[in-house]
């Protein structure tokens, strides 16, 4: 503790810390209206960022800034928006929310009911006894919501501040992560109302809850990209932070398009958490993109809302065009992010065409729809690690590998154990089942109020997701495809998979791996699947795949993939390899 | 070569019918009397989880206790039960009745609930295993909870569509009369049997099932089942389902295939040397 008082002291008086926060919100799932095949860089009307600005004028009091229609000021922080593609809200990352204090917060609740998600794009978030607000004893009264984009938000009633209140951390260790920021940031170790340790950075609280559920998941990419912090002389304060050992992630530099000369740097926070340092005079990054060849703008695509108003994915999907994306990220496509269309034809080619047997070509363009949709060219699934490959495995599991019994070749199986789950047609497992396969790639998704029925063709399993908090399994109960706790961030269903009886193994997943599955309409065919996989016992680092479904309500309809009952090859494997024991038995035999 | 007829059986029908069955007339009462809760659209909600509590999983028809396999004791032992059939026969065709007797002599070996096959309609209402039923904007989903068993019921077809092929749970088509839900299936591939005591029907068969709320908490479930090739005449079957209670109340997902892989496989297995 005394070093850190040191730090602090040596730190504020030299840098002259501003306590000026900024959150930065990647507010919008990019409006692809084209193919994922265009360049990323798309032209973008203002308008869009100019919906966010409204919105948290319309329901936060923040104000619009002169002269800068991608931010907005709430009570001296700045929060500023920006055009990208989001893997999800702030929910669960270092970052898990921010908070506004509102005079009455019931009446304010009530109105924000009353409106409707339909008329304002705020989601509600009830506390598992079914109300919206709380009254902490001793703090204040607290509610949750989630704005259009999937931002998480606390509603407070603390009359001693109103406007923006708080940044709320999630970390493995909340006091480090606390002692962190008042060490590199400046700010004041504290207490609110004697409840809450926090660091305060003038009038804005920094607040740290433990997470329990393995590590928070970054925030670079979800819905609070990052937050930053404004200080007066940022290349003496990068000389600090480098005293202190602080991760840069981009040195101080003036970006290009910047609205002024305010040099800004990223660095990294504990628990994954992006911090962006700006020098006094920042006024943002003019972000507006032209795209490379195209002229036309990209239209703002909104999700369609079910008639209770949850946005609706329900329809017939397919992963034809995603059949064929490797996992990972092979050698031969180093420098590149697409494949051209001519090269995701050729790899469709080799791939499917070659590991459908021998089934023909026919059968296989007309039957199974190959044809309706353009195959994808995405280059790998794995879109996190950014390098498109798998983390390292751990020792422990590489280990166990090598110590693993030899597999039985299938002409060898002595029971169906030896075959597989999916052979067996029990089942693809929680990963596999979302999976693209070679045929009967049928997705349909339905939804009731409160609950989104996801329902696979291939050997036909169907997971009904609520996606109001439930009391979840015991510790006792654990299913093949786990239990599923879904949740609405945003436009993105975010479900939450526990429970896994880890009978099956993807890529030697194991029983305490945790799945989170994101599903996001990006345009009126296109549904994004992404998958986070964090299985500590097996990989170093959680990693993230992502595809993306093709509707095809006009022409596919699933039909009933009865696997077991046809399951012929199973009778027929097991007796083939019988008939090899009794050969080879013979043969012993006879040598004798 | 399906013939399509347009659902017949109308509620003053059921209403007398249910009067010929004494255990049955309280529920026929209540049909008119009571106004369900309403869906988005106006309809009755049917969302949630209900399961058929009774005996029509053993036998559909009025049967006496009787033992199981003796390995399992009393716990594979038949209860008791009345039957839900109106009427209490099932119209079989002479080489029909011989068939579903064949099936009751093999029912251990044969029954596909033994083999975790999937379960048919109107058989997997009445399993004791729980449902859900989801109302979606164009189409019902029910899911159940015996062998991953599930139907799409198409809401949205102004007449039904011939099925792309001939399923274990068949191709339904629904409309709602009234506060019922009326569901026509058909499209089956005539292999699941209607109970565990070998009742049956072929690929011809047609199922005209009726769901109409009779309190928050439970449905009256009434199917016809129509099949020129197995049966002299339409019959029908009627009991009530309820809605599971339990606050935590879930459709468990149950995979039952290793469950059958001995029976079907074991001949084929390479056990551990003893």
């Amino acid at each position: 503790m005394k070093r850190r008082t040191t730090f602090t002291t040596i730190f504020t008086n030299t840098t002259k810390f501003g306590s000026r926060l900024f959150i930065f919100l990647s507010c919008l799932v990019f409006p692809f209206a084209v193919s994922a095949a265009t360049s990323h860089h798309i032209h973008i009307a203002l308008s869009n960022t100019s919906e966010a600005v409204s919105w948290y004028e319309e329901h936060l009091n923040c104000e619009a800034i002169a002269g800068r229609a991608d931010a907005v000021n709430c009570a001296n922080t700045e929060i500023e928006f920006f055009l990208g593609q989001t893997v999800g809200g702030s929910q669960g990352t270092g970052v898990d929310h921010i908070a506004f204090s509102i005079p009455d917060l019931d009446a304010k609740m009530a109105e924000l009911e009353s409106v409707g998600v339909r008329g304002s794009g705020v989601r509600l978030l009830r506390f598992e006894d079914g109300s919206l607000v709380r009254d902490i004893p001793g703090l204040f009264k607290i509610a949750f919501i989630t704005d259009p984009w999937g931002t998480k938000i606390e509603l407070v009633q603390d009359e001693d501040l109103l406007g923006f209140h708080h940044i709320h951390l999630n970390s493995t260790d909340p006091t480090a992560a606390l002692d962190w920021y008042s060490q590199v940031l400046g700010g004041e170790p504290a207490s609110l109302k004697g409840m809450l340790d926090g660091v305060l950075f003038d009038d804005i609280w920094l607040l740290a809850t433990e997470y329990t559920d393995g590590r928070p998941g970054i925030t670079q990419g979800r819905t609070i990209d990052h937050i930053g912090f404004e200080v007066a002389d940022l290349d003496e304060a990068a000389v600090q932070m480098n005293r202190l050992a602080v991760e840069f992630r981009q040195d101080p530099m003036v970006p290009d398009n910047a609205r002024s000369s305010a040099k800004q740097a990223f660095i990294l926070g504990p628990d994954g958490v992006m911090i962006a340092v700006v020098e006094s005079g920042w006024a943002g990054i003019e972000r507006e993109v032209v795209a490379a060849g195209s002229t036309e703008s990209a239209e703002l695509y909104v999700v369609p809302r079910t008639p209770w108003g949850e946005p609706d994915l329900q329809g017939i999907w397919t992963a034809d065009a995603a059949h064929g994306i490797p996992l990972q990220r092979g050698i031969d496509v180093a420098g590149t992010n697409e494949l051209t269309p001519e090269e995701a034809a050729a790899r469709r080619e080799r791939g499917t065409l070659s590991s459908i047997w021998g089934y023909d070509r026919e059968w296989r363009d007309t039957t199974l729809g190959y044809v309706k949709s353009a195959p994808s060219t995405q280059v790998a699934m794995v879109i996190d690690p950014p390098n498109g490959q798998l983390p390292e495995t751990t020792a422990k599991y590489k280990a166990a590998v090598a110590d693993a019994p030899p597999r039985i070749p299938p002409q060898r199986a002595r029971t169906p154990v030896d075959l597989g789950t999916y052979v067996r047609c029990i089942t693809r497992g929680p990963v596999g089942m979302m999976m693209p396969s070679i045929y009967n790639n049928g997705l349909q998704i339905l939804q009731s109020p409160g609950n989104v029925a996801i329902q696979k063709e291939m050997i036909h399993e169907t997971r009904i997701i609520s996606t109001e908090p439930r009391e979840g399994f015991g510790e006792g109960l654990k299913t093949w495809l786990g239990d599923s706790h879904g949740r609405w961030e945003g436009d993105t269903l975010v479900i939450e998979v526990r429970n896994l009886n880890g009978r099956t193994s993807y890529l030697g997943s194991s029983e305490a791996m945790k799945l989170t599955q994101r599903f996001t309409r990006t345009g009126p065919t296109t549904l994004e699947y992404q998958f986070t996989v964090e299985d500590p016992a097996v990989w170093t680092e959680p990693w993230t795949g992502m595809f993306n479904f093709i509707r095809d309500d006009s022409q596919y309809e699933l039909v009933e993939y009865a696997c077991h009952e046809g399951n012929y090859g199973m009778t027929n494997t097991l007796s083939a390899a019988r008939t090899i024991d009794a050969r080879q038995a013979e043969a012993a035999a006879n040598e004798e | 070569m399906v013939i399509r007829l347009k659902p017949t059986i109308t509620l003053p029908v059921l209403v007398f019918l249910a009067t010929l069955t004494a255990g049955n007339s309280i529920i026929a009462q209540e049909i008119g009397n009571y106004e369900p809760e309403k869906t988005w659209d106006g309809n009755p909600d049917l969302n949630g989880i209900w399961q058929a509590i009774g005996t029509a999983h053993w036998d559909l028809q009025d049967h006496e206790a009787s033992a199981g396999l003796p390995v399992m004791g009393a716990i594979g032992s038949v209860p008791p039960g009345q039957g839900v059939v109106i009427g209490g026969e099932i119209p079989y065709q002479e080489w029909a009745l011989g068939k579903k007797q064949e099936n009751w002599t093999n029912r251990l070996a044969a029954d596909p609930e033994t083999k975790c096959y999937l379960p048919g309609v109107p058989r997997a209402t009445y399993l004791p295993h729980p449902f859900q039923v989801l109302q979606g904007t164009d189409k019902i989903m029910i899911v159940y909870g015996f062998a991953e068993a599930n139907r799409t019921i198409h809401m949205d077809k102004e007449n039904p569509e011939p099925p792309p092929l001939d399923t274990w749970m068949g191709r339904s088509h629904g409309s709602w009369e009234g506060n019922t839900l009326v569901v026509d299936a058909q499209g089956f591939n005539g292999e699941a049997w209607f109970d565990r005591a070998g009742n049956f029907a072929s690929s011809a068969l047609r199922v005209t099932e009726r769901y109409t709320p009779i309190s928050p908490d439970a449905l009256l479930y009434e199917a016809t089942i129509e099949d020129p090739t197995v049966f002299t005449r339409p019959w029908q079957i009627r009991m009530p389902i309820y809605r599971r209670l339990e606050t935590n109340a879930r459709v468990v997902e149950y995979k039952c295939v290793e469950f059958s892989e001995e029976i079907l496989y074991g001949h084929l297995m390479k056990k551990e040397e003893e």
